[in-house]
């Protein structure tokens, strides 16, 4: 029975169906991770197998989760040394979720300390390595998550962004990823970053695994109340309907984009067309607005959120913060200080409603917005340095979105010249999950992702 | 408006955020806060009079945790103790203030 490369849908089908055992699921991935992570460097801790004894939709299933979710008495350290010893006493909703499905913490994923970056490579534990390229960066902050998933030591993994934390890796490592809408999925036990925008979200082979695997996250938690009432729909069955929608793309998120994704993304747009969809050429506000929106929100966020961080009742003290954590920390008390608060935060804070009422005109012309997920793609390790504030530069194209708090999935269309994945994006309206996973799913039960996840595997098989 | 912070600036910030900064981190930091700040500018290209802010996206209000509801996640004192480096007869041990 071989178990490579096989979906989070496919899995539970042969766990229910007594093929294979739970605790052989484990192991299989367990023994996988032994060999390959070394070179990766994906995982950051790793727990002992936990039997589980419900008969839930998961059951047996092993995920990776990012190490910003507390689990309870696993090691959480949202790749930061502040962290390095805190072993939570209490679990996060997501995980919980996770666990009452019957699911297994395969282990705890590497990241950009704090998400604040877009390599994984600010980590204090060491940067991951892109399976595709061990020379390159996965993307982050949830390098970690997407590495694991990409070179199948996880058949799924949880993540989280706050602009492009999901989304960018998935796309730099050409697998899927959505970003739920802003409030979708509970942020109750997520180390905060920025407390308006954060949204977990899951990284997955499969269209249809992200599905599943929302379904099960989102709703409202009465230990968040930034978590939001509206019902959920039910992804799984939402995506399979025959639906045609009016797909929109705009000439802001092409400018600055490396022309072989320009060539990947119009033509998908084609097959799009193909599938009966309508496209329509959109104005949008330029995305370089937003990047300075979300730096000064989310900084501001961020110098708030850290604040905890004294080593008195966790942890240790400030002095194990990293330079980035530093930088962030120190700028977003800038613009939330007197004198410059008037400037920046609040200005930011209006031209947000500006980014908002845009999105709200165009999505009364279209159903979803395409566009390229990042200008890019994987980065050689270490060139994250020339940039000042490279994590915000690098998300361009996810920003607006994320400030909007607008779902989107970034699915796998194309390889470069270098063989590197290219990432499409599909934006969606507040809490219509199920449209863009529609698409999602469409392109990939037309195109198998022109076999690229397949492709990412093959150097990672079993022997 | 190019902002250009001084080492002065920076120190103060490092005061507020609760860090120690060495001197050669406070020219480092000192240029690249600047540059970020100098990019920030954008915004004042886009014309907000009569914009209210934003700073919740889901527009929701007054989110209540029922009162005398069961809260089914508070943590047992030892639980909270969990963690502390420093602590003294069930209580976290912190500096001498007065």
């Amino acid at each position: 029975m071989s178990i490579f490369g096989k979906s989070i849908v496919e899995l539970t089908r042969l766990v229910q169906e007594k093929k294979i055992g739970k605790r052989e699921l484990f192991e299989y991935f367990k023994k996988r991770i032994v060999k390959y992570n070394p070179n990766l460097n994906a995982f950051l801790t790793l727990p002992e197998y936990k039997e589980h004894v419900n008969h839930s939709s998961l059951l047996g299933i092993p995920l990776a989760i990012k190490d910003n979710f507390c689990t309870k008495n696993t090691r959480t350290t949202a790749s930061s040394k502040v962290l390095d010893d805190f072993i939570p006493p209490y679990e996060s909703t997501v995980t919980q979720k996770l666990l009452n499905e019957g699911v297994s913490i395969l282990g705890k994923t590497n990241m950009d300390a704090w998400a604040h970056g877009n390599s994984t490579e600010t980590s204090d534990y060491g940067p991951t390595r892109n399976p595709w390229n061990i020379n390159r960066s996965p993307g982050g902050s949830s390098g970690g998550s997407a590495a694991a998933v990409s070179a199948y030591l996880s058949p799924a993994a949880i993540g989280s962004e706050t602009a492009g934390s999901i989304r960018q890796p998935a796309s730099w490592c050409g697998i899927v990823g959505i970003k739920p809408t802003y409030g979708r999925v509970s942020r109750y036990g997520v180390v905060a970053m920025g407390s308006s925008l954060d949204s977990p979200g899951p990284l997955t082979l499969t269209v249809e695994d992200s599905a599943y695997i929302l379904k099960i996250l989102a709703g409202k938690d009465p230990y968040d109340a930034t978590s939001s009432p509206v019902p959920v729909q039910d992804y799984p069955s939402i995506m399979k309907q025959k639906k045609k929608f009016t797909i929109g793309f705009s000439d802001e998120y092409f400018e600055g984009v490396n022309e072989e994704i320009k060539t990947k993304i119009l033509a998908a747009l084609d097959i799009f067309r193909r599938l009966g969809h309508t496209t329509k050429k959109i104005k949008l506000i330029s995305p370089k607005y937003a990047i300075s929106v979300y730096t000064i929100i989310q900084r501001a966020e961020v110098s708030s959120n850290l604040a905890r961080y004294d080593g008195i009742r966790f942890g240790n003290d400030r002095r194990s913060f990293g330079s980035e954590a530093k930088r962030r920390l120190m700028f977003g008390a800038y613009t939330l200080s007197y004198g410059y608060y008037d400037a920046y935060y609040k200005k930011a804070q209006k031209v947000r409603t500006l980014i908002i009422e845009d999105f709200k005109r165009v999505f009364s012309e279209v159903d979803a917005i395409v566009a390229p997920t990042c200008p890019i793609t994987a980065l050689k390790l270490g060139e994250f340095k020339k940039y000042p504030f490279f994590g915000e530069i690098m998300d361009v194209l996810n920003e607006p979105g994320a400030v909007a708090g607008l779902p989107a999935i970034n699915i796998p269309v194309g390889l470069d010249s270098s063989s590197l994945p290219i990432g499409l994006q599909i934006m969606g309206k507040s809490f219509d999950e199920g449209s863009i996973l529609n698409l999602a799913y469409q392109f990939e039960k037309e195109t198998e992702f022109f076999g690229i996840i397949k492709k990412g595997l093959e150097k990672y098989k079993d022997e | 408006m190019k902002r250009i912070l001084n080492k002065d600036e920076i120190k103060h910030l490092g005061n507020l955020s609760g860090i120690q900064l060495t001197d050669a981190e406070i020219e480092t930091y000192k240029k690249q806060l600047s540059e970020t700040l100098d990019y920030m500018e954008n915004i004042n290209e886009l014309r907000t009079e009569n914009v209210p802010p934003t700073s919740n996206v889901s527009n929701l209000e007054n989110v209540f945790f029922h009162d005398g509801g069961e809260n089914k996640r508070g943590l047992a004192q030892n639980e909270a103790l969990s963690n502390a480096k420093q602590k003294k007869d069930g209580q976290f041990q912190v500096k001498r203030i007065l």
